[in-house]
């Protein structure tokens, strides 16, 4: 600036000829121009040389006739000049010859010149107005009065109180980005994260604009949203244990912090030094950095911070897989930039998820540290996973002894069941929505399902199986659904089928099956007459005076001298004859059951629910059976014995009437049997082999299938109705039909030793007659009514509650106990009886 | 070579100059070679362009009131 003052009196001296002479003037004139330079005049403009050739453009377009041509010309002036080394501030220049060209602009109209032909100078009246034009473009948003002139003599008037230079903003700015405090604009209350807010510190020295004001606001967003973002990662990094999905996220989020850091490094290396003076300044802002440029950079980045915030905000309250599926939630949103923002971020941060998942459905194992994935182990029963081999064999042979071991052994069994069923657990909410709940039920039941062969089926086949799997599985991410799907659906088979050929294979479950519906449901025709006759004679004593040792003796020898004998004996072993519980009063009959001991895992498909169920339904039918032999002992006694030994004419009749009775009730026995046998157990046992023949499903399927099987022999064996309150009615009445028929045969066999003592007197009669003695003589007694009428009251009562039983049998909903209905109603012999009464 | 080098720079300074000139006439600014030499002379030091424009503006119209005063006061002092 020292030649500045000689270089403005030389330019003085150049344009006011009259100055040379007038020392005074000269004098004025210099002070007057000085305090031109030194005013803020056009400070404020816009640094831009293409800028300034665009507006230089326009005017002369405007200005002059053949504007095209002097555009061209423009520019290649522009571009020589460009080219020279000698000049450092071209753009300075440009702009001074263009605010004195377009200062010129207004002469043409303006009537001073007409009045003033020999001046080349503008009216003073017309020379501020067009000053301001270049600065008043439409880029330019700072606040300013209607022109030029009025705020630089407003600058004049408050000298003392300029506004703060942008660079000084532009550096808190910076700071504030990174969440730190600048000098001029500050964070209120850095510790309360709700009431975030700025504060612009007040000083009395400067002003900052309010559309500055604003610009920072919108810009310290990003610092916001950044100090948000920073701290969660920051707080995940320091805490312990923090979910896989959550590391991945933050790991992710730290990257994208890096980028951001960055840009906020380059940002600030583009920002310039801080300025001598403000012509400096100007200078500078040619390329320097400024708040508008800093806002362009930034919005990219507001977007995602944004972004960022959200995924952290969910964080706090979600976990794991709902975690992503919150991120999940975002990527079906409109704007490009979000979508592949949220894709990015989910195929990052599902990748543990991923690798989680791996894990399940190609081994069978939970590897889930942090309880991210949507199968759960169950904590109690953790630690039953590493069941030891031995374990198996071991229980096998304790359960021989005493009831004890027995229940330990059923707690024990009942766990591998529970293993398979609770061992794991489904957790919805956990489940990315990407994945769909139907693959997730496939993807939890294979998982189950390795887990299953793995830890509790001891399967040595193992290993291939799952180098087979691994070999159709490849790796499984996020942006490849259909593969990943595909992936699902080949382990699920393979699994399940595994599953299903250990069971069936290793471990022999038809086998199970069979010989449980053979003995426990009476299929073994001659197991059970042997059972029954050896067994029947001690059966009718009190239950308290029979001994489990006994019992086994007899089951034994049942066994030994039936067909059972050929079967193998890993299932001979199994078969049990036990007592139940029993109360005073019982007999053996009632006490006694037979039970198949099963072992894991085994058990999974029948379970001890099951077992019970089967007991139940050998109770029946064993009553059944014994009804059945009894009935038949009595028909031989009333056919063949009656005819042979009892010569007691007058009692024909009462034996025909008995023969009626019991052919009745033998007729109703045996359709009750065929009914079983035929159409419930056969029936249903045919529905279960056709699925497990299929080989399809996983073992849920398998233990569904069984239970069905098993549900429909006990719903309809029992006779079980579905109305709420009445199920067993039905079944209480055929108990009580079966007790009548006991009372019957007890009666009858009363009246048969009574015709037998008859008949023996009557011997001893005609003995005596013959004069042969055979023994003391006795009266001949009347038929009393407490020998005969026992039997006729059994008989009419039995007939009554049987008819009820049909009545209620015809109106069952269930379509096969209507159909028994028919069967006992023979040729409509309990209706007709109704009719004629 | 530092004469040559100087020859060099002055030749180049010459050249910007007529640019400049090119420019200025383009633009209709009515300065004189001289003018425009010393004006850009003092932007090159620093001066704001703007400013500086005012100031010649201001100078310009001085010097017409001068020329005024001038040719009034001229011929009644003749």
């Amino acid at each position: 600036m020292a030649s500045t003052p000689s270089s403005l009196e030389h330019l003085i001296l150049n344009i006011v000829p009259s100055a040379r002479d007038d020392l005074y003037l000269r004098d004025e004139l210099v002070l007057h121009c000085k305090e031109i330079l030194n005013s803020h005049i056009g400070e404020n403009h816009d640094p831009d040389l293409g800028h300034l050739a665009d507006l230089v453009k326009r005017q002369l377009l405007h200005s002059s006739p053949s504007g095209s041509a002097a555009n061209l010309k423009f520019t290649n002036l522009l571009s020589r000049l460009l080219d020279q080394s000698v000049l450092s501030r071209k753009h300075a220049a440009v702009h001074f010859l263009y605010a004195l060209a377009s200062s010129q602009t207004p002469k043409p109209p303006s009537i001073m010149p007409t009045l003033l032909p020999s001046t080349m100078v503008p009216p003073p009246s017309q020379r501020r107005p067009p000053i301001s034009s270049p600065t008043d473009t439409p880029l330019d948003t700072l606040p300013r009065g209607p022109s030029k002139a009025e705020i630089l003599s407003e600058y004049r008037k408050k000298a003392g109180n300029p506004r703060l230079p942008e660079y000084l903003l532009l550096r808190d700015t910076l700071y504030l980005l990174q969440g730190i405090s600048g000098k001029y604009v500050r964070f209120a209350q850095q510790d309360a994260e709700a009431a975030y807010r700025f504060i612009f510190v007040e000083d009395s020295r400067y002003s900052i604009p309010e559309p500055i004001k604003a610009l920072i606001h919108r810009l310290s967003e990003v610092g916001y949203l950044y100090t948000r973002v920073d701290n969660f990662v920051r707080g995940r990094e320091g805490a312990a244990a923090v979910g896989m999905i959550e590391q991945s996220l933050c790991h992710h989020l730290q990257t994208q912090l890096t980028e951001y850091y960055r840009l906020i490094a380059i940002l600030e290396s583009q920002m310039p030094p801080p300025p001598k003076d403000d012509l400096a300044a100007l200078k500078q802002e040619e390329t320097g950095l400024t708040l508008r440029r800093l806002d362009v950079w930034i919005t990219d980045w507001r977007l995602r911070m944004r972004m960022m915030s959200v995924c952290v905000e969910g964080a706090r309250d979600a976990h794991g897989g709902a975690l992503v599926n919150l991120i999940h939630s975002y990527t079906d949103n409109g704007d490009p930039f979000v979508r592949k923002f949220t894709d990015q971020l989910l195929e990052e941060v599902s990748k543990p998820f991923f690798a989680t998942l791996h894990k399940w459905l190609f081994s069978g194992d939970l590897y889930d540290p942090f309880n991210e994935f949507f199968v759960a182990g169950n904590p109690a029963l953790a630690h039953l996973q590493y069941l030891h081999p031995s374990s198996i064999g071991g229980q096998l042979l304790d359960e021989g002894f005493g009831a004890t071991d027995n229940e330990e052994g059923s707690t024990r069994r009942h766990s591998t069941l529970q293993l398979w069923q609770s061992k794991y657990l489904f957790r919805k909410d956990m489940l990315p929505m990407f994945v769909g709940e139907a693959f997730g039920r496939k993807i939890f039941s294979t998982g189950k399902s390795l887990n299953f062969i793995r830890y509790s089926c001891h399967d040595s086949d193992w290993v291939a199986t799952r180098e087979k799997m691994t070999d159709t599985g490849g790796t499984l991410k996020y942006s490849d659904i259909n593969g990943l799907e595909r992936s699902i659906d080949a382990a699920y088979q393979v699994a399940s089928q595994r599953l299903f050929e250990v069971f069936i294979d290793k471990f022999k479950l038809l086998d199970h099956l069979i010989a449980i519906k053979n003995y426990l449901l009476l299929g073994h025709g001659d197991f059970v007459e042997q059972l029954m006759d050896a067994l029947g004679p001690s059966l009718v004593r009190p239950a308290n005076t029979l001994f489990r040792h006994n019992l086994t003796a007899t089951l034994e020898s049942a066994i030994r001298s039936s067909n059972a004998q050929y079967d193998s004996p890993d299932i001979l072993r199994r078969l049990d004859a036990r007592m139940l519980e029993y109360t005073h009063g019982e007999i053996g009959w009632d006490v006694f059951t037979l039970e198949y001991k099963v072992d894991p895992p085994i058990d999974t498909v029948i379970d001890p629910g099951c077992m019970i169920k089967y007991l139940k339904l050998f109770n029946h039918l064993w009553q059944m059976k014994r009804i059945e032999s009894t009935l038949g002992q009595g028909w031989m006694r009333v056919v063949g014995d009656s005819r042979t030994f009892l010569k007691v004419p007058e009692l024909e009749y009462q034996w025909h009437q008995i023969r009626l009775v019991n052919a009745e009730m033998i007729h109703f026995i045996r359709q009750m049997q065929a009914y079983c046998y035929l159409e419930v157990i056969e029936c249903s046992w045919k529905v279960l082999m056709d699925f497990i023949n299929k080989k399809e499903g996983d073992l849920d399927a398998l233990i569904d299938a069984h239970r069905a099987y098993l549900d429909r022999m006990v719903k309809k064996v029992l006779l079980i109705s579905p109305k709420a309150g009445r199920e067993e009615v039905l079944l209480a009445q055929l108990r009580d039909l079966f007790s009548l028929i006991l009372q019957f045969r007890e009666a009858s066999d009363n009246f048969y030793n009574f015709c037998l003592s008859e008949s023996v007197r009557r011997d001893r009669e005609l003995d005596a007659e013959r004069g042969v003695y055979t023994g003391k003589e006795s009266e001949a007694d009347a038929l009393p009514r407490s020998v005969i009428d026992p039997v006729r009251e059994y008989g009419t009562t039995f007939f009554e509650k049987a008819q009820i039983l049909v009545q209620h049998l015809q109106v069952h909903p269930d379509l096969d106990c209507r159909f028994l209905a028919v069967r006992l109603n023979f040729a409509d012999f309990y209706r007709k009886k109704d009719k004629e009464k | 070579m530092s004469s040559t080098r100087e020859a060099d720079r002055i030749s180049s300074a010459q050249q910007t100059l007529d640019i400049l000139h090119e420019i200025s006439q383009l633009l209709n600014t009515q300065l004189d070679r001289e003018t425009l030499t010393t004006c850009v002379r003092m932007i090159e030091s620093g001066v704001n362009p703007e400013a500086l424009a005012a100031v010649i503006q201001e100078l310009r119209r001085e010097g017409a009131k001068q020329a005024i005063a001038g040719s009034i006061s001229r011929p009644g002092s003749r």
